[in-house]
């Protein structure tokens, strides 16, 4: 990989300051970013670039498109993982060069499918669910911030995510069917990894990452229930590969 | 006897008060004239009644105050000169249009011979008065709405909402203001506001909505006011090109302070004074009432003027402020002290001075520790154009102004904050001309040539032109 950047002479090479804003860990960073912040470092590792994780409780306002995380190589500043790929593939790293066109495409829209169901029910869970969001994320998402803003910013982020839900067609629906869904998802995603050790061949692509990020997070976060993570545990080759990522890329991340 | 008629005084508070007498109780020859005034001025008189017409929605018990000082005058110049003091507190309330004293013998079946009755004629504003204007300033146009209810509960208590509709920003506030009966000088205030505000200097945006009390009164000479002050403040990156030091800035902090002002203002006017001195000492406590600010900000204000011969007028100023942060936290960019442009130091532009990010877009931070001062000489213009009209408002002013801001390291003594603050000093000078406008602002169209120049300042030499009400 060093020689890989060594070679490129047209971008500025990988600094070794390299830094990734999220929330703080322990007392503010919500399930769905996590999962965000967790699928982007899993994909710098996998390209083998160093990154450093840095948390702050402005991480959110920080960054240039409001989602988190983002990363700060030299001058520039990049948010979430689709522009984070392409960045990395101007510096000359991609993970996804030896995919073919329809590879390719398959990629993309499997990582619709994710961005579109898991992360959308990360978020319903999170602020649509009433117990869920008086419980843990309000109390979460307010905690760097003293009262009165604490709860205006709450209440604020709440009727924001509740909006967004019904633009996508999502506010009219039940927790059971979020669960439903999400179990389809990762039918879907089970049954294209198969047996392999990841999605496309035998070399992890920003697909791997981003499933990963979502996945683990969801095993290892605790909720009001324990139904999500259970959806997921039906299905073992999505167990093994999340066991897998963690055991190659994160020895020593404790989990 | 006759009727004694004092017409009602001059709207203008400057010129005296005017005596007339009807002419034709006049029929002696002046010399008998004479005795006759003189018999009038050294006669007691008793000032029995006093009563003011033409009340609305006004109070009674509020106005009594004002008018009490009437009743104890002994001869008819003291009642002059009593109710025309008079007059002055009741236009003062802002309240009237337009008030006018008719002094006449009493009446009635308790009038004694030597009796007056004092008359306060006035007229109230008008319930709500709205007000439109149109602005231009930085970068920015905008359309602004003013609504004022004065008098809104009958006690001088004044309620103004505004209302700025800009091509960037928007802003609104809303505001009470409540005399104490009988003594004006003490009031308190509440308001409630949310401004906007870009400064391109530092490349940041800043959205303050809040609530403050503010509690003024008179100590001896000088003005106290006590104010409490909660903000939510929303800072962000005005484009994408802002530098890093100020996106790590980004984000919401709730601001929950306490702050103490004292004025001295013993100067003729408030622009352009030509005698007096000016005191303004103030002080800002953050974090002990809540919020995620936590400070301690003073800042001080003097000026002094003398009138030398031909008409001019010397002036020095000095200003200097220091931020103090309390706990681990890093001071705020919000908070933090800006210096440079036509309102400060002259040559420079607008606060593009002192601490700067480190990388391309050089935006401004600010300071926690400042100092400016200011020389001037003012004098007429040249061959004074429209001398008693129109060129008394502008002067021409040579100036030398010199300051410093920088991030003070509180772990050092004083002595180094000191030296710190003394060592790369900028400092400019120049002539320029002055407008004097109303009694509130001022505009300035200046030569400068600035000196002392450090790297990362940015610098207007040559024309500068400046409009502000507060000028160093």
């Amino acid at each position: 990989m060093s020689i890989k950047l060594f070679i490129t002479l047209v971008s500025t090479p990988w600094p070794e300051s390299a830094t990734l804003y999220q929330p703080l860990k322990e007392d503010q960073i919500l399930l769905s970013d996590c999962a965000s912040s967790l699928a982007v470092q899993a994909y710098l590792r996998m390209c083998g670039l160093p990154v450093q994780v840095v948390c702050r409780a402005n991480a959110e306002y920080m960054s240039p498109s409001g989602k988190i995380p983002f990363i700060h190589v030299g001058n520039q500043v990049v948010s979430e993982l689709g522009p984070i790929v392409q960045f990395t593939k101007a510096k000359g790293n991609s993970l996804s060069d030896g995919l073919d066109d329809i590879q390719r495409a398959e990629m993309k829209a499997y990582m619709e499918l994710v961005n579109n169901m898991l992360l959308t029910a990360e978020l319903y869970i999170q602020w649509c669910d009433d117990a869920t969001a008086a419980e843990i994320s309000r109390p979460r998402y307010s905690s760097p911030y003293s009262w009165p803003l604490s709860n205006i910013l709450a209440y604020q982020k709440q009727w924001e995510v509740r909006r967004k839900m019904n633009a996508v067609g999502w506010g009219g629906k039940t927790l059971e069917q979020v669960y439903e869904d999400v179990n389809q998802c990762c039918q879907a995603l089970s049954q294209r990894l198969g047996t392999q050790p990841y999605f496309f061949n035998k070399q992890p692509t920003e697909l791997d990452a981003l499933v990963f990020g979502h996945l683990f997070t969801i095993l290892t976060t605790r909720l009001t229930s324990t139904e999500l993570a259970e959806r997921i545990k039906s299905y073992s080759n999505l167990l093994s590969f999340c066991r897998r990522i963690e055991q190659t890329y994160f020895e020593d991340k404790s989990s | 006897m006759g009727t004694v008629h004092a017409r009602s005084l001059d709207p203008l508070p400057m010129r005296g008060p005017e005596l007339g007498v009807q002419p034709d109780d006049i029929e002696a020859p002046d010399i008998e004239h004479e005795p006759k005034q003189e018999v009038l001025e050294n006669k007691n008189v008793v000032v029995q009644r006093v009563h003011i017409d033409g009340l609305g929605r006004t109070k009674d018990d509020v106005l009594t105050y004002e008018i009490a000082e009437v009743f104890q005058a002994k001869n008819l110049i003291d009642v002059m000169r009593r109710s025309h003091e008079a007059r002055q507190k009741l236009l003062r309330l802002g309240i009237f249009r337009k008030v006018e004293v008719v002094i006449d013998t009493s009446r009635g079946e308790h009038a004694l011979p030597n009796g007056l009755d004092v008359t306060f004629e006035v007229t109230e504003l008008r319930r709500m008065t709205g007000s439109y204007n149109t602005m231009v300033g930085n970068n920015e146009g905008s359309m602004v709405l003013g609504l004022k209810l004065p008098n809104v509960l009958g006690r001088a208590e004044k309620m103004t909402f505004q209302f700025s509709y800009g091509t960037k920003e928007t802003s609104y506030g809303l505001s009470f203001f409540k005399p104490q009966p009988g003594n004006f000088e003490r009031n308190i205030s509440l308001n409630v506001y949310k401004v906007t505000g870009q400064f391109p200097w530092s490349s940041l945006r800043e959205t303050d909505r809040g609530v403050s009390g503010e509690l003024s009164f008179p100590v001896w000479k000088t003005n106290q006011t006590l104010k409490w002050e909660g903000v939510w403040r929303e800072l962000g990156c005005l484009a994408r090109t802002a530098s890093f030091a100020v996106r790590e800035e980004s984000g919401h902090s709730l601001k929950s302070s306490l702050s103490h002002s004292m004025v001295i203002d013993t100067r003729n006017s408030s622009i352009l004074p030509r005698k007096g001195a000016l005191m303004k000492i103030h002080q800002e406590l953050a974090g002990y009432t809540g919020g995620d600010a936590s400070f301690l900000k003073e800042d001080f204000e003097i000026q002094l003027n003398k009138t030398l011969f031909w008409d001019s007028v010397l002036s020095a100023s000095l200003w200097g402020g220091l931020l103090l942060p309390i706990g681990d936290k890093p001071t705020n960019i919000a908070d933090r002290f800006y210096l440079g442009g036509p309102t400060s130091i002259r040559g420079f532009s607008m606060y593009s001075m002192g601490p700067q990010s480190e990388d391309m877009a050089g935006d401004y931070l600010g300071g926690e520790g400042y100092w400016a001062g200011g020389l001037h000489l003012y004098t007429p213009l040249p061959f004074r154009p429209g001398k008693g009209g129109f060129g008394d408002l502008f002067r021409t002013h040579f100036f030398l102004n010199a300051g410093n801001l920088c991030n003070l390291n509180y772990g050092e003594g004083p002595q180094a904050h000191l030296k710190k603050l003394a060592e790369c000093i900028r400092w400019s000078y120049g002539v320029g001309v002055v407008l004097r406008l109303g009694n509130i602002a001022r505009l300035e169209l200046n030569y400068c040539i600035p000196m002392g120049v450090q790297s990362g300042d940015r610098i207007c030499d040559g024309f500068q032109f400046g409009a502000g009400i507060r000028f160093l």
